[in-house]
């Protein structure tokens, strides 16, 4: 009895490391090592009922452990059972109501909902710009909420990437410079960081708008440049919130287009969108409603 | 901080009227100090005698009196001398000490004297120099005066024999001649009643006493006071008590200007500072959001606040110095020059304009930290 407990005790504990996590491989790991010895204990004893059962759970272990790893390798960013409560003129409301979802390396994915879904506030959480209520999320399988506070500007500025509605480029800088500031958030050195920020401008488009300021450009430069500055760190994800929001059709078509040649490159999208022109461009697709994922396409 | 130039020029202006203020007060403070370090530095190791309790406008004594004085034990050597002014009517209105004629026992002087006087050009008096005179850095202008040639003092011309360096106290302003061409001119200046009781060979108006090695001052004093009837002696505490402590006066003028400089130029910092990161409340959203850590938003906003800071230091010290350039240059002439601007008062005003405005714009860059995100990049 007090064997098989032991067991039980052991696969738990495995369970926990092995899905807490790349930070916890090394103890799942000597986990699995020590459920080795004590079969090998177990069996030179002789007591072979007990050596079956560990057998067993190792053999289990094992696979789970092999299988997570490898699967990790592809994820980019992992939400599990995400909620979202707040209080809204005294009122709670749930902004997003246990939402789970993994979004693998190399996916394009298109958020899609009426206004109030949680579509937003699930991008939100996903980027690291708020703190879900409940529930955890993986960035790259290492659990976020492990993470200290302090280093999140540092995840933002290396992991994730942003584009918005609003283009938002700091409208004193130039093209260039507004590239360069999340490499300049990530310590990178001057000459390094204006090369990259060169590359990306070019890599989207506007080789020839580089010192122009965002009122010298026009709304699709706009959103090019703020995609630039959002794909230079080479994030593992890069999240849009209605990035053709403001864009006519053609500037809409023309930005998607940048965003597929991108994909196929092997960027990571996650795009919030209420336009099914846009949602067409991506492989997956999920529908959300009151704050959960109602349904998924993939194509 | 470019974006509103209007704004910002207000800011830096507001800074400048405080740190202009301060550095023409303390130029102002810092001339009376080194006018008061001087005179400490003078006074410190001798006994000044007078005829009546004034440290500098005497009643007039008999040089018969030093005998007496020099019996009294402790003293090392009398030194008579005459002061008077250098303009026959006493300057009603100076800065400090009023440019001054002396005359002393020269050799007496030279044997025993600590406080030294280096010269520019020419030499010093010696006792026997009666038509000559040197002549204190600051009165050079005003005089004419260059070695060799002749400067005219109370109607008499003089001979220059030397030109002092700069002392930035009392000599600088100060013609000095032989002990006779002084008791002279003093003499002269006596009412009718005096003149008809003295003897001009005879008339000075102090002494000077020298203190034997280990001996204290100010006891000194007090014992030449009990033993010499008809005199004043006093040690270098009188000159604190008179002169040292009317300079805590400046200080606390010049304190009670960095304070309002401090509340005037540190508010409008705060309120410029603030008005700012509400006005950019999307842009720190948007750069946190792409990565920005809290040392880079605040060294962003603590830098424009001292670059703010800086403006008004530097535009506040460039006019300060040249109101005291210009005043200087305008009272140079009457050898009546009222500020010292040093380099410590210079630093000083500046490093204390570029810390104003880092403390004032610390407040509302630790907000601009503090800014939700979200919040932030949804604002219109």
């Amino acid at each position: 009895m007090a064997a098989a407990d032991t067991i039980l005790k052991l696969d738990n504990v495995m369970k926990i490391y092995i899905l807490g996590g790349r930070k916890n491989a090394k103890k799942a790991q000597k986990a699995i090592q020590k459920l080795q010895k004590q079969y090998e204990k177990l069996s030179s004893k002789g007591q072979n009922a007990p050596a079956a059962a560990v057998a067993k759970t190792l053999r289990q272990a094992q696979l789970l452990f092999a299988q997570e790893k490898y699967e990790a390798s592809y994820r980019a960013v992992t939400g599990k059972g995400l909620k979202v409560r707040r209080r809204d003129r005294g009122a709670v409301v749930h902004a997003l109501n246990g939402v789970s979802l993994d979004i693998k390396a190399g996916d394009l994915m298109a958020v899609m909902g009426p206004s109030g879904s949680g579509k937003s506030t699930l991008l939100n959480m996903l980027g690291q710009l708020d703190q879900p209520t409940a529930g955890q999320i993986f960035l790259k399988s290492q659990n976020v909420a492990l993470i200290k506070r302090r280093h999140l500007p540092e995840i933002r500025s290396k992991e994730l990437g942003f584009v918005f509605q609003a283009f938002n480029l700091v409208p004193t800088l130039t093209a260039l410079e507004n590239v360069m500031l999340p490499l300049k958030y990530s310590g990178i050195h001057l000459g390094q960081r204006r090369q990259m920020a060169k590359d990306a401008l070019v890599q989207v488009g506007l080789s020839d708008r580089l010192n122009h300021r965002s009122n010298e450009l026009s709304g699709g430069q706009q959103q090019r440049v703020a995609i630039a500055r959002s794909v230079v760190n080479s994030p593992s994800i890069v999240f849009g919130d209605e990035l053709t929001g403001e864009l006519d059709t053609k500037m809409t078509a023309d930005v998607m287009g940048l965003v597929k040649k991108l994909n196929r490159q092997g960027q990571t999208f996650v795009i919030v969108t209420h336009n099914p022109e846009v949602a067409k461009v991506c492989r997956r697709i999920i529908y959300m409603k009151d704050g959960r994922i109602e349904k998924e396409l993939k194509k | 901080m470019f974006r509103r130039k209007t704004r910002t020029a207000l800011t830096v202006f507001g800074i400048t009227i405080g740190i202009f203020a301060f550095t023409v007060m303390g130029s102002m403070a810092e001339k009376i100090n080194l006018l008061v370090s001087g005179g400490t530095k003078y006074y410190a190791d001798k006994v000044t005698v007078s005829g009546s309790d004034s440290l500098f406008i005497s009643a007039p004594l008999d040089i018969h009196k030093k005998p007496q004085i020099e019996k009294v034990d402790g003293v090392s050597a009398v030194s008579a001398s005459v002061y008077t002014s250098l303009s026959e009517k006493f300057d009603a209105i100076s800065f400090g000490p009023p440019a001054s004629i002396v005359g002393g026992e020269r050799a007496i002087e030279e044997k025993y004297e600590t406080f030294k006087i280096t010269y520019s050009a020419g030499r010093a008096l010696k006792d026997d120099d009666n038509g000559k005179v040197t002549v204190g850095s600051d009165l050079v202008k005003k005089l004419s005066a260059k070695v060799g040639s002749t400067v005219k003092v109370r109607g008499q011309n003089y001979e220059v024999v030397g030109v002092m360096n700069k002392t930035l106290t009392a000599p600088d302003n100060t013609v000095v001649m032989a002990l006779a061409d002084a008791q002279k001119i003093y003499f002269g200046e006596l009412p009718e009643i005096v003149r008809a009781s003295s003897n001009p060979e005879t008339v000075v108006n102090g002494f000077t006493v020298y203190v034997k090695s280990g001996v204290d001052p100010n006891q000194l004093a007090e014992k030449i006071n009990k033993e010499v009837p008809d005199i004043v002696a006093n040690g270098p505490k009188a000159f604190q008590d008179q002169i040292a402590n009317a300079t805590g006066i400046f200080n606390a003028i010049l304190f009670g200007v960095a304070l309002i400089s401090l509340i005037v130029g540190g508010l409008s910092v705060i309120n410029t500072m603030t008005m700012s990161i509400s006005e950019r409340t999307r842009e720190i959203g948007i750069k946190k959001a792409i990565g920005a850590k809290t040392r880079h938003i605040m060294s962003e906003y603590l830098t424009e606040a001292a670059l703010i800071g800086l403006f008004g230091g530097l535009l506040g010290w460039g006019l300060g110095a040249l109101t005291v350039l210009v005043i200087n240059s305008a009272t140079e002439e009457s050898g009546n020059v009222i500020f010292l601007l040093s380099a410590r008062i210079s630093i000083f005003a500046i490093c204390f304009a570029v810390i104003l405005g880092v403390i004032a714009g610390f407040y509302p860059a630790y907000h601009a930290v503090k800014i939700n995100i979200v919040k932030a990049i949804r604002e219109q």
